[in-house]
């Protein structure tokens, strides 16, 4: 750019010699309208390629093995299973107040075929907002405050010990389970694991210590897995719960009758440890079904878009389709199923592969138009669910200690009859001892598949390599619309000048002006600057506004948006009037504040893609066009030509789309209904998604918001 | 231009000498080829480590029981397992290992003597023990003893590729480094005959280098192919057989000690359809006929016992000449025929090991004065023999152009 303009200076001076690169630079950054264009819809484009451009999965680690042994699951473990799913329903009908009693008989259980026994009192943990906890471990020195004695939980955990093992490693087996209100599809996932359970204390080829984990989900199912783990993964060294066994007699109680009821064996009253854990299973029975088959559904996703090795999920999926006959299921969105351009898209898509392969038989990149619908569907759900940030299920516990967990939901096709009871068992046991003979042969942590992809069904998958392109052909319009309008600017207050002064003059002056012109864009920056601190505020606001007591999400909502408007003000009037002390060069004004905008949005959207991929994907294809199309509405409407009516139209809408309670409110609105969609309902969205420590919630915040506004302002720019 | 036309003849004379010595020296040589086949030796090398190549070591170990079944002492045979399957926990059989999955026979019973384990079992301890070059302090029971008379079999399996074979997943084996090794144990006359028996893939390549003669060399598959497993074993939940050595070792499970099969007959029982390669075996350093060798020349021992009058002496030249060859039943007719020629070298090799004192009462004096000119000794005033004849001739010569 610089050179650009020295070029034009000195045209008499012999020409310094251009790199190509540097040609090739400034070639794009002349064109940058047209490159945009370009790049954007083939970003888009490359986005709906995805589903046919994915592969099919394969098992990378050679040590896995998946389905060579042959399962040892007999009907016998399937008739302990069943015992204990009896015993079960039968104690939950005469005793239903408190839930102690099924631990019980589990423990009971678990020790009668060898197992170390443990309970795991835990307080649930009420998720809160912390600004500084984000991206940070979870620890143990949380104090915990202010529960009740009545209100705590009891994991029960049982652990068999590789008998030739060195026990350094462990696999866990996790099976939530609400002793007050359990459901009968939570029973027979206990019958299921208890079956697998029992076959496990026998056999001989166990390399890695099993851990059953019976998770108390009547705080919900996460929280429950999450204490366990965190008592597990950072041991305490203090007197804590001595201290807690004082203040809470009857609890203290209940052990002593357990420890004295079962003593003599393995049962221990102290926190129980195995090895390091290699993956860990979570196991659901779903209690309504209206599938025609045993399906089978895996949940993948945790916290901040991370996925477990795709090598899990592909033993899973083998085993089960291979082996046990059973059908898997990826979520997808449903709506996107009777999506009619979607169809044609599809139909498009197939019909010219055919004619690819039409003239060379070796194209064979064409799949069906229904596949390829449903592998969007599955793709668009798996990039909303890593976008959202928030774990799909309890398995996203297990990810913060970098330990590889995903969530099985057994739906079976019900009917009461004793056979298919049992045959669910035996499938259901079958498939995990399959995946725990699989996992117990590897000899490494997984490591050999991909972590970074999207799925577009259970046996396809689009890696990282992949779907980068899409996001790169995105934002690649940015920083050379952003260094045109800076060369713009630049060049016509150039030209202005020059018109005016009479060549004489230039001489100093000029030289003069050029510094000051070329540092003008800090006072751009500024602006942004403060815009982007402006966003900050709003991001920590929250924490402040759930201090206030009895505070409906509605309320909440409109203190939120009163104190941000509150604070954009105030910071406005104190820090800088962004556009009253610019005058002197005001009509290029805008474009040096959109060119740092967009700047700033590039760099915010490239730091994104690096945590959360999905995020800064869908954030890029709202913020992208908004911030590339944004021009004063003034000029467009002095103008009054055909295209700036377009431009006009555009931008409208872009600025309603991409402002974040209204870009939730039409994502809700597609998904589920507009009938849903409140104003309080997005006070409770960001909730959640700053409890669960989201960085979306911060992408919001700090990128999306301030672009926002930035555009708003460029909009109504007075120039 | 005429004594140029003289030179010619004169190098002609010139050269007779020359052919005469090379002559000798290529008939020492070829008397040192021909040392008699006393002893054999195996090196059965498993490289690769973890339990999903279980398979490997159940090759290996196939070949073990084999070679040892068909006579060769454990003494002789350096055992190398990168792994122990054995006793992996993820073993369902604790200490035991299968190679079918009928579980008939177990590998690893009473009687496995495993020289190299774990991760001794490096690329380094391998060429070691070829070339012999060890460390002081490695015993006797690790060492490859053999010398110009053994036979000796070289079995390797594992994980491999173009002209390189993996070890402990860490480092490689190269063409280049075995063909070294092999030219090494040449010189050193570690090795009368050479046969190297490989499972892997494209285990072809792995022979390109190899120059030295007396090697035969065979492998599961050729380039670009892979060498599969035969078989899964679905107790134990991996696959045990690779399916070369698989049918190797039914082709070796129909022999016994004594059976007379060739290799040629081993080398052609290999069907490409059910190994799903190419056996390929490279013959052109090894001067036998295959149809002459019987199998058990490399993978049995040698049957007959040589006696001799006491222990540290060295045999006697008349005693060598009709040494008690006990030869076994199995040792066919054919086979001790063949060894005929052989005894006239024999005597001639005897002369070595003969001590200084008896050397001057030999009554052959051809075989004194080869002795010394073997020696170096008089190989100058050979040459200055040599001359003198040659200045007559060369008189003659000249007189006889003129």
């Amino acid at each position: 750019m610089a050179e650009t303009i020295e070029n034009s200076h000195s045209d008499e001076k012999p020409k310094p010699r251009v790199r190509p690169i540097v040609r090739f630079g400034i070639f794009l950054v002349s064109h940058s309208f047209l490159v945009s264009i370009v790049c954007f819809t083939s970003g888009v484009l490359a986005l709906f390629l995805l589903p046919v451009l994915a592969k099919n999965t394969y098992i990378s680690e050679n040590a896995l093995m998946p389905g060579s042994a042959s399962p040892m699951l007999s009907n016998q473990h399937v008739s302990d299973g069943n015992r204990l799913v009896k015993d079960l329903t039968n104690s939950n009908l005469k005793s239903s107040e408190t839930g102690i009693e099924s631990h019980k008989i589990i423990a009971q259980y678990m020790l009668d075929v060898g197992a170390e026994v443990s309970f795991h009192k835990f307080h649930p943990q009420m998720n809160q907002f912390h600004p500084l906890h984000f991206f940070s471990s979870p620890d143990s020195g949380k104090i915990q405050e202010n529960y009740s004695c009545s209100s705590y939980g009891i994991n029960t955990v049982g652990i068999i010990r590789a008998p030739r093992g060195d026990g350094k490693e462990a696999i866990v087996l996790v099976t939530p389970y609400n002793a007050l209100t359990s459901s009968f599809g939570e029973v027979l996932s206990l019958g299921i694991a208890y079956s697998v359970f029992s076959l496990l204390t026998q056999v001989t080829w166990l390399a890695k210590d099993i851990i059953w984990l019976v998770a108390d989900s009547q705080f919900g199912e996460y929280a429950a897995v999450s204490a366990w783990l965190r008592e597990y993964q950072t041991p305490k060294f203090s007197s804590m719960s001595a201290l807690n066994a004082e203040m809470c007699p009857d609890i203290n109680n209940l052990f002593e009758i357990e420890v004295h009821s079962m003593a003599g064996s393995k049962f221990s009253n102290s926190f129980r440890r195995a090895g390091t854990m290699t993956a860990a299973l979570v196991l659901k029975v779903r209690d309504q079904s209206e599938q025609f088959d045993d399906t089978i559904s895996i949940y993948a996703e945790a916290s901040n878009g991370q996925m477990p090795n795709l090598d899990l999920i592909n033993v899973v999926n083998y085993l089960a389709v291979h082996r046990q006959g059973l059908r898997v299921n990826v979520e997808k969105l449903w709506s996107f199923l009777n999506l009619g351009w979607l169809k044609s898209l599809g139909e498009i898509f197939e019909s010219l592969a055919n004619i690819a392969k039409s003239l060379n038989p070796k194209f064979k990149f064409g799949i069906p138009a229904t596949e390829y619908v449903e592998g969007t569907a599955i793709l668009a759900s798996s990039l909303y669910y890593q976008a959202l940030g928030v774990p799909t299920g309890p398995h996203g516990a297990f990810r913060d200690y970098q330990v590889d967990a995903i969530t099985l939901e057994i739906s079976p096709k019900f009917s009461l009859d004793k056979v298919w009871r049992n045959d669910i068992i035996l499938r259901g046991g079958r498939l995990i001892e399959g995946v725990i003979r699989s996992v117990n042969n590897l000899l490494e942590k997984f490591h050999q598949s991909f972590f970074l992809y999207l799925l577009t069904s259970p046996s396809k998958f689009v890696s990282v390599g992949v779907y980068m392109i899409a996001f790169a052909l995105l934002i690649a319009p940015l920083p050379m619309v952003a260094a045109s309008l800076y060369v713009d600017s630049n060049s016509s207050s150039n030209c202005s000048k020059g018109d005016s002064s009479t060549p004489s003059a230039i001489t100093d002056t000029d030289e003069h002006g050029i510094t000051i012109r070329s540092w003008r864009w800090l006072n751009s920056a500024k602006l942004v600057f403060i815009v982007h601190l402006w966003g900050a505020i709003v991001s920590v606001l929250p924490y402040f506004i759930c201090q206030i007591p009895d505070c409906s999400p509605t309320t909440s909502f409109m203190i939120w948006v009163l104190l941000s408007i509150l604070s954009l003000l105030i910071l406005n009037s104190v820090l800088a009037s962004p556009f009253a002390c610019v005058k002197a060069s005001q009509e290029k004004e805008w474009a040096l504040v959109k060119s740092v905008t967009i700047s700033s949005v590039f760099i915010g959207l490239g730091l994104m893609s690096v945590i959360n991929f999905a995020t800064a994907e869908i954030g890029a294809l709202l913020m992208v066009p908004m911030c590339l199309l944004a021009r004063p509405l003034k000029l467009d409407v002095r103008a009054g030509t055909f295209r700036s009516c377009c431009r006009i139209i555009c931008n409208l809408v872009l600025g309603h789309i991409a402002f974040p309670p209204a870009a939730f409110f039409l994502l809700k609105g597609m998904l589920d209904g507009f009938g849903s969609a409140n104003v309080g309902g997005f006070w409770m969205w960001v909730e959640s998604l700053w409890a669960w420590n989201s960085a979306t919630y911060l992408f919001i915040g700090m990128v999306q918001l301030p672009c926002w506004v930035l555009c708003v302002s460029i909009l109504f720019h007075s120039c | 231009m005429e004594t140029f036309n003289n030179s010619k003849p004169i190098l002609l004379f010139l050269l007779l000498p020359c052919l005469l010595l090379y002559s000798l020296i290529a008939f020492n040589s070829s008397s040192v080829e021909a040392a008699m086949h006393t002893n054999n030796w195996a090196v059965l090398v498993c490289t690769s480590r973890f339990w999903f190549n279980y398979r490997h070591m159940a090759n290996t170990l196939s070949l073990y029981r084999t070679v040892k079944r068909l006579g060769i002492p454990d003494e002789r045979i350096i055992l190398m397992l990168a792994d122990d399957m054995a006793c992996n926990t993820r073993n369902k059989y604790p200490a035991q290992v299968f190679n079918n999955e009928n579980h008939r026979l177990n590998l690893y019973g009473d009687n496995v003597e495993v020289d190299y384990r774990g991760y001794e079992v490096t690329v380094e301890n391998f060429l070691r023990v070829l070339t012999g070059r060890h460390e002081t302090a490695v015993p006797r029971s690790k060492r490859l003893l053999s010398d110009e008379g053994s036979h000796i079999l070289l079995y390797m399996t594992g994980h491999g590729g173009d002209e390189f074979l993996k070890f402990q997943d860490s480092e490689e084996l190269q063409s280049h480094d075995l063909a070294d090794a092999v030219k090494q144990m040449k010189e050193k006359h570690r090795f009368k005959e050479l046969l190297i028996m490989v499972d892997t893939c494209q285990a072809a390549t792995l022979f390109n280098q190899l120059q030295s003669p007396g090697v035969l060399a065979i492998g599961s598959s050729m380039k670009g192919e892979n060498s599969y497993s035969h078989h899964l074993d679905s107790d134990v939940g991996v696959s045990v057989v690779d399916r070369f050595t698989y049918y190797t070792l039914a082709f070796f499970e129909r022999l016994n000690i004594y059976d007379n099969a060739s290799l040629s007959s081993s080398f052609s029982s290999y069907n490409p359809s059910l190994l799903m390669s190419t056996a390929y075996y490279r013959k052109d350093l090894y001067k036998r006929n295959l149809e002459e060798v019987p199998v058990t020349n490399f993978f049995g021992s040698v049957m007959e016992t040589i006696h001799t009058d006491a222990a540290y002496k060295a045999l006697s030249r008349i005693n060598s000449g009709r040494f008690e060859a006990q030869t076994s039943l199995d040792q066919s007719v054919h086979h001790i025929e063949k060894r005929m020629p052989m005894k006239v070298n024999d005597q001639e090799e005897t002369h070595n090991i003969i001590p200084e004192g008896e050397e001057g009462a030999s009554k052959c004096p051809w075989s004194t004065f080869w002795n010394k000119f073997r020696k170096g000794e008089n190989v100058d005033t050979l040459v200055n023999y040599g001359l003198v004849a040659m200045i007559p001739l060369l008189v003659i010569s000249t007189w006889l152009v003129q």
